[in-house]
């Protein structure tokens, strides 16, 4: 074991060499980084995600695509290249049960990196627990996804990503009274909302819940609630284009004094600045979940690098594609440390298990999976404020307090990540 | 085609949907088939209401949802056997689809099918609000935490089995059809489609047999929603939107809704095809164009449905 | 307390305002030629879309505004033109389920064309803005609920005075005696197509612009824009026009009340639904025939 541990340490420490020093020249850098194709048989991995109106979360499948397309071109695992088929689920339940039964069953993949979806997750997650396979998965949204022994993500999804902008704009902004819009689903706005208000009562301070259907037209409305709730913070626990529509019609209304704004990740999106324009400037902070897209660690860099030598015209690139180069990034440092003759779904499972205190400058603190009954390793993030034409940093990495993590924690303490 | 050789086909076409099919899919094409089986099974009820009374029912899809919500209800509540829970839920929504009959009694064609696209609409919204029990506290039983799964009877645990008992269902559901046409009910509800008034001079209770219509569609729906359960393990709201509704009764016309071969077919286009097109790799986009352009050629070209002209097509080679 | 009923009393007749003019290019469409149109929503989508796409080529605001008049007329009159003929004889509600199917190609179209980016599509009357019991009413709201009582005087107008417009009236009635009295169907209902897609096309850029600019929601808002036009049977434009006003309020107002405020997206189906039960309170289908 500790001979394993000692390998492990080294290669990763050589890969981060390695990183850093490829990365300068400007070229991708990737597993072996041989810069030879793999010829091998083909490990077979999986992953699923959703790209349907009204939202594509194929931001870190297609991440994900090209970090192994870049590895296969660069002495693969050991030889043997990853043949990765990515299933889109177009957010249709039965579709992401039936592509997770061809993917798992009839493909018979070793795991799944890369996922992204609001459904997927709350149907496969015991398909998933039943077949001894792990899913790394990068687009997170749900409780499901957090909550199952055999789904880790590296993006942090709604929860911790909302405390962290709420406690921001308490400790920033002076708030007192805030209040949650979200969507009026249950393990979705409602399950998000709900810790937000228990985080604020736990400051001793108030949290109100504004939740609206999901097809509703009628933000006007929406806003007008907020503001006879007499909060002085509004949360915005909603995907862009619905947050991009409230803040409408806040502008609309003159309101932007009214309120401190905060929100959650997904606002942090490639085009926002342009669509939300000069009225915002300086007034909308927001947690992020990984680093900033143009920050300068190594890491950051290489997704660029990857991103630019092997995705795809049109691949997005947001924080579901940085999150999916780093889950498809551990993935393949866990691989490599396997014997590649002996790779399959137990021995993968097993390495992916144990991963312990991999990092990366995307991260504010180490990744791990272990082997707890749900996961969620990413869960400090950095605030940014809309300014001008991008995103300025305004705090560096700072933990997040809420009994949610206390199992999170707990598993942290005994892994040795935390005294 | 002579009635013999037709129930001959009928026969054969089950026996291979429940013994042989289970046994040869892979496990994408297993769970694909199950979902087309159970959506044949709702579209039977609507094609149903359409086909004997020509009265239209977009709101089936929400009657599908109240199925599941019963079943999962009822599976977190009690310890009762899945096959139980499946009637049950039947039983429930046929209460509910007899309800949703009332609006018949004095609207038809455009104004009821309005109607019922509204309340499909409404249960858009409170699906959406509610979700669907999952083991958690309370009446409305939804967890916050990650949820639980819905039972599957333990002589259908794995999903081969499950596609199994999803046809027998299927196949009860159409005999169950098929014994309503073939009896009084089937004979008073041709009676009402020619003419009302005709029919309550011949003594026949309409109001009677429209809800009985009704009811019995309503129960196709719960026993449909409550297997989807089963398959899934859970629902999702995002199924049972007021546009999918839409899009079923579409399908219900386009396979045709005369015979039981056009719910097989509604079935198979509504939830076989997107899975073929997605299984080859075609976008989400282009399906939806593919399956605008089907449907629309369908129902321009094809006026008793792709079933009336499979039909036609055995009757002139009879004549022949 | 005043004050709060006036502030969502106004912010409802807003958004009923946007509910009321997709409400009335349904009905438009649907007394002209029977077609009750569930890809409206879709065409309105497409247009907005298009003005997004021509303003970001840096054309002027009008010249985009032109582009999505032409879209929905296009768009529309081909639907009418190549495929509404071969449904004529189909009882009304199969007609509607038809539209479907254009519904779903125009949305697959519009998935292939435009990816799901973040867009937003400005009117330069956002920028002006009166103050009306205390919320700031934009001149583009203004502008809505203008147009879709301007709609409604013109169509009426249109359909008392102009031999089209009898045409209209005589096509809608009963299009087989229409067709014995010589009336020209094609091209009455072309035109009929064309004047509803060209409503279409403006309605998409309101929507897109005091909504969202995103093609499925554009496209959805067809459901509750059928709401608005159940209010008016279907066939009258003033009801439509103020029932469309009615749901939006009452939508508004039920957000002033906790336990029902996250629901009230379904106050305009509810309304919708008990309306046309009430009309047809005391309709017997004993000798109903035909539809």
């Amino acid at each position: 074991m500790n001979l394993r541990m000692t390998t492990a340490a080294m290669t990763c420490g050589l890969l981060a060499f390695a990183t850093a020093a490829k990365a300068d020249s400007g070229g991708p850098v990737c597993g072996l980084n041989t810069g030879e194709a793999a010829t091998g048989e083909p490990i077979r991995v999986g992953g699923i995600s959703g790209n349907a109106p009204p939202g594509d979360f194929s931001g870190g499948t297609r991440a994900a695509a090209a970090y192994f397309a870049c590895v296969n071109a660069n002495g693969g695992i050991h030889g043997r290249p990853i043949a990765y088929s990515v299933g889109n689920d177009q957010w249709n339940p039965e579709l992401a049960g039936q592509i997770a039964s061809r993917l798992v069953e009839d493909e018979g993949v070793v795991a799944l990196v890369g996922n992204g979806s609001v459904v997927e997750m709350a149907v496969n997650a015991e398909l998933y627990a039943e077949h001894g396979v792990m899913a790394m998965a990068s687009g997170c949204a749900i409780s499901e996804c957090f909550e199952s022994a055999n789904i880790v993500s590296t993006n942090q999804g709604p929860l911790p990503s909302g405390i962290g902008a709420l406690r921001f704009a308490i400790e920033e902004l002076g708030a007192e009274h805030a209040a949650c819009i979200g969507f009026n689903i249950p393990n979705n706005g409602g399950w998000a909302c709900d810790w937000m208000n228990r985080y604020m009562e736990q400051h001793g301070l108030r949290g109100t819940s504004i939740l609206m259907d999901p097809t509703s037209v009628d933000l006007n409305g929406t806003y007008l609630q907020a503001l006879a709730s007499g909060a002085d913070t509004i949360l915005l626990m909603l995907p862009a284009g619905p947050a991009i529509g409230l803040l409408g019609v806040a502008e609309e209304q003159a309101g932007r004094d009214m309120f401190n704004w905060v929100s959650p990740t997904p606002l942090y999106e490639p085009g926002v600045t342009e669509v939300l324009g000069d009225y915002w400037d300086g007034h909308i902070y927001i947690n992020i979940e990984l680093n900033q897209f143009d920050s300068d660690g190594a890491d950051n860099r290489n997704w660029i690098a990857v991103m630019d030598a092997h995705g795809r015209d049109g691949d997005r690139r947001d924080t579901f594609s940085q999150a999916g180069y780093l889950s498809a990034r551990f993935f393949v440092e866990a691989l490599l440390e396997l014997d590649p003759e002996s790779i399959d779904r137990a021995s993968v499972t097993d390495a992916i298990r144990g991963i312990v205190g991999a990092e990366s400058d995307l991260l504010c603190g180490p990744f791990y999976v272990g082997d707890g009954d749900r996961h969620m390793p990413n869960h400090r993030g950095r605030m940014v404020v809309l300014r001008g034409d991008a995103f300025e940093l305004v705090r560096n990495c700072f933990d997040i307090d809420t009994a949610y993590l206390e199992p999170i924690l707990e598993q942290e303490r005994r892994l040795g990540l935390r005294d | 085609m002579k009635p013999n050789f037709r129930s001959a086909l009928a026969l054969l076409f089950f026996c291979v949907a429940i013994f042989v099919l289970p046994l040869v899919l892979g496990g994408f094409w297993i769970r694909a088939f199950t979902s087309a089986a159970i959506f044949a099974l709702a579209a039977a009820g609507v094609g149903l209401v359409y086909a004997q009374l020509g009265l239209i029912n977009l709101s089936q899809i929400a009657l599908i949802g109240v199925g599941g919500w019963i079943a999962l209800r009822l599976n977190f509540a009690t310890d009762l056997p899945v096959f139980l829970l499946v009637v049950i839920a039947g039983l429930g929504t046929s209460a509910l689809g007899a309800l949703f009959a009332l609006p018949a009694l004095r609207l038809r064609g455009l104004y009821l099918a309005l109607v019922t696209l509204m309340v499909a609409a409404t249960f858009q919204i409170l699906f959406n609000a509610f979700q669907f029990p999952n083991g958690g506290s309370g009446f409305w039983g939804v967890a916050q935490q990650s949820g639980q799964a819905m039972r599957r009877p333990s002589i259908a645990t794995s999903d081969a089995a499950y596609l199994a008992f999803s046809m027998v269902w299927l196949a009860l559901g159409l005999l169950l059809i098929e014994a309503h046409k073939r009896s009084a009910p089937g004979r008073a509800w041709k009676m009402i489609r020619m003419s009302e008034a005709n029919a309550m001079a011949a003594g026949i209770n309409v109001t009677w047999f429209k809800i009985w219509a009704f009811a019995l569609s309503g129960f196709l729906a719960g026993t449909a929603g409550a297997l989807l359960a089963g398959a899934l393990r859970q629902l999702d709201a995002r199924s049972f939107t007021a546009i999918e509704g839409v899009l079923l009764f579409a399908l219900a016309v386009v396979g045709g809704v005369y015979s039981w071969v056009g719910a097989v077919l509604a079935g198979v286009l509504y939830k076989l095809l997107p899975a073929l097109l997605n299984n080859l790799g075609v976008t989400s986009d282009l399906a939806l164009i593919v399956f605008g352009v089907a449907l629309l050629h369908a129902i321009m070209t094809a006026p008793r449905g792709i079933a009336g002209q499979f039909e036609a097509l055995f009757q002139r080679k009879d004549k022949a | 307390m005043m004050t709060v009923y006036g502030l969502f009393m106004v912010s409802g007749l807003a958004v009923g305002s946007l509910y009321a003019l997709g409400g009335i290019g349904l009905v438009i469409l649907r007394r002209s030629t029977g077609f009750l149109n569930f890809s409206y929503g879709a065409i309105a989508a497409f247009s907005a879309m298009t003005a997004w796409q021509i303003s970001q080529w840096g054309a002027p605001v009008p010249v985009a505004w032109i582009g999505a008049v032409l879209t929905g007329f296009v768009l529309s009159v081909t639907f009418g033109y190549a495929l509404a003929p071969r449904l004529s004889h189909r009882e009304p509600a199969i007609k509607a389920v038809a539209t479907l199917g254009y519904l779903l190609i125009l949305l697959g179209l519009m998935g292939l064309l435009w990816d799901h980016s973040l867009r937003r599509l400005d009117l330069p009357t956002d920028r002006i803005a009166v103050m009306v019991l205390g919320v700031r009413v934009t001149v583009t709201r203004l502008i809505v609920l203008g147009l879709a009582i301007s709609a409604v005087i013109a169509m009426i107008v249109y359909l008392d005075r102009t031999r089209t417009g009898l045409n209209m009236r005589a096509l809608a009635d009963n299009r087989g005696h229409a067709a014995l009295l010589g009336v020209p169907i094609l091209r009455v209902e072309t035109i009929a197509w064309g004047i509803s897609g060209a409503m279409a096309g403006l309605t998409g850029v309101f929507f897109g612009s005091l909504v969202r600019l995103d093609p499925t929601v554009i496209t959805f808002m067809v459901i509750p824009a059928l709401a608005a036009a159940i209010c008016g049977r279907l066939t009258s434009l003033p009801m439509t026009l103020i029932g469309g006003l009615f749901i939006g309020v009452v939508e508004s107002m039920l957000a002033l009340f906790p336990t029902l405020s996250a629901y009230r997206t379904m106050a305009p189906y509810i309304i919708a639904g008990l309306i046309i039960l009430w009309m047809q309170r005391g309709n017997k289908l004993t000798f109903a025939t035909g539809d």
